[in-house]
């Protein structure tokens, strides 16, 4: 026997299609119980309303119709588009402080630091929500607080309404925008700000002029991440938003869950998917022209 | 005057920098350590002067049949996902890692996609699937399914990383050597991408755990998982037990999260 026909076969070219039993359980999983299904809520949504069933027999387009045709609705989705573009802009805010001292942060504390960013995304929303409750509440640690000090004499109404909503969520998600911008922070060399500062570019300067423009990528996969789920949140607003603060995805549960209207509110579901691809979509554009401009 | 230390002078807006910093991060913890404070006070309310330190609301807790219940519901929910998707992202991961080629990025890109989309819109539409395949929402099946789905990607990305920064050299050397397949994977791949796996899943244990969207539309009736119970007993009551159940919550994500990194390191987290 050659030692040559012994050898082992190294590389996977020969070992691919014995290999592919491997991927199978996992395609299986998601296409078909994530993308086939995600298909269904489009036809769900053009099924015809029943009062006997979940849908009638005929297909109508009726309910996109009727949900463009209310008022309510468009009022309900300017409210969480409003919310969803504040929350954004406060994590931004604050997430990039963070994340910029959390790149350069040297201490031996910085991992204690880090599992403060982490631990809320990892505590149950529903959690996080209720511990807001308790700070926002007529008579909550809020309200307790400004009062003791003297600021107010009578409680605000902090939650139940949009602003409840908006505090709450920037919480939940501040990790989120937090996260992209570290990584990304973290790989912006550190001798290209030394060379801006050693050419006689001040501090303030070298940070809009080189770091600033050069994490921009990072704060596009933040602010979009942060969009995107803070729209589309339901347990939030379900819990802290009352009727005032109710957004699309509390409105579209009600449909499916409390009134039985599953074909109407699939379309509002793919209304409000719809407005949030055409917001990221128009933001990417946006951008996008401003990341080309940069040096 | 140092001029070598010119990068490490303390301005004013240093300080203030530093500050803000600081406000921010008590911003992140100040609601999570204010429930497990409130979870141990003894006064009836949930507010503040505390009035002294108690277990009766974890005894409260305890002696809740509800709780309980849901309690076991949501750790075998989340305990079958995490050797589900242990087993079927594992190998997902090293076929992609490893095998794949024409349709790489797409299958990549599919076996991420749970991540990418609201976890809503997902429970949605197995909701309206489940009814029309007959599964429907009648047996734990449907939200078993809807569990595995939304954690799959957090074992997939994390055993991911692991195998694309581990050295492919070691596996020739022990096929080279005379290793077999199987040999090759269970003494020098399997060991590499522990990690990765351990983390993985990890992860996949909390967040199912955790999330709510799925099982809010697909549990069946009477059946609650833990967050799911929390949120139905704060509609008609607002009192430390809730405090104590978020409590416990929080303590088993500190868990693992100090699990994760004292073993493989927080920075090694993917998703």
């Amino acid at each position: 026997m050659s030692a040559v026909g012994a050898a082992p076969r190294l590389e996977g070219r020969g070992n691919r299609g014995s290999a592919s039993w491997m991927v199978v359980p996992a395609l299986v999983l998601l296409i078909g119980f994530f993308a086939l299904p995600y298909l269904t809520i489009i036809t769900m949504s053009l099924r015809e309303a029943s009062t006997r069933a979940v849908y009638g027999d005929g297909f109508t387009l009726a309910h996109y119709t009727t949900a463009l045709g209310d008022l309510y609705i468009w009022g309900i989705l300017g409210r969480t588009l409003l919310i969803g573009a504040t929350v954004t802009v406060i994590s931004l805010l604050l997430g990039y402080p963070v994340a910029y001292h959390l790149a350069k942060s040297r201490s031996r504390w910085t991992s204690l630091l880090y599992i403060f960013v982490l631990s809320p995304l990892l505590v149950g929303l529903v959690v996080r929500t209720f511990a807001w409750m308790i700070i926002l509440s007529n008579n909550g640690v809020a309200n307790q607080a400004l009062q003791a000090v003297g600021l107010i004499n009578f409680p605000l109404q902090l939650m139940n309404n949009p602003l409840g909503v908006t505090i709450a969520l920037t919480h939940v998600f501040l990790p989120f925008i937090i996260l992209p911008l570290l990584g990304n922070l973290q790989a912006i060399s550190p001798d290209l700000a030394m060379a801006s500062r050693s050419l006689g570019a001040s501090r303030m300067r070298t940070f809009w002029k080189v770091t600033l423009p050069l994490s921009m990528p990072g704060i596009q996969a933040g602010t979009i991440l942060v969009f995107v789920l803070s729209i589309s949140a339901y347990v939030t607003p379900a819990m802290l938003g009352g009727t005032g603060g109710r957004t699309m995805s509390v409105l579209v549960v009600q449909y499916l869950v409390d009134n039985f209207r599953w074909p109407a509110g699939a379309a509002l579901a793919i209304i409000m998917a719809a407005v949030a691809v055409l917001f990221v979509g128009l933001y990417l554009r946006l951008t996008a022209r401003a990341m080309r401009r940069l040096p | 005057m140092t001029r070598a230390s010119s990068g490490v002078e303390k301005t004013i807006w240093d300080r203030l920098f530093t500050a803000l910093v600081a406000a921010i991060y008590i911003f992140l913890m100040f609601p999570i350590v204010l429930v497990v404070v409130l979870s141990f006070n003894s006064g009836e309310f949930l507010a503040f002067p505390l009035e002294g330190f108690s277990l009766r609301w974890f005894e409260a807790l305890f002696s809740n049949k509800r709780f309980l219940d849901a309690t076991l519901y949501s750790l075998q929910i989340a305990a079958t996902s995490t050797i589900v998707n242990g087993v079927i992202g594992t190998l997902a991961a090293i076929y992609v890692a490893r095998h794949a080629t024409v349709a790489r990025d797409y299958i990549r890109l599919l076996m991420t996609s749970p991540l990418l989309v609201p976890e809503i819109l997902t429970a949605i539409a197995l909701l309206f699937y489940f009814y029309e395949i007959r599964i429907g929402t009648d047996y734990s099946i449907g939200i078993q399914i809807g569990h595995i789905v939304v954690t799959f990607p957090y074992v997939f990305l994390n055993v991911s990383s692991a195998l694309f920064n581990f050295d492919r050299s070691q596996e020739e050397a022990a096929r080279s050597l005379g290793a077999g397949g199987w040999m090759t994977f269970r003494r020098v791949t399997l060991p590499a991408i522990k990690p990765g796996i351990i983390t993985g899943c990890l992860f996949a244990f909390v967040i199912s755990f955790d999330i709510f969207n799925i099982s809010l539309l697909l549990k069946s009736l009477g059946k609650n998982t833990l967050p799911l119970e929390l949120f139905d007993y704060l509609r008609f009551n607002f009192d430390p037990t809730a405090a104590a159940i978020a409590s416990l919550s929080i303590f088993m994500t500190f868990a693992a999260i100090l699990i994760i990194d004292r073993t493989v390191g927080l920075r090694s987290l993917r998703f």
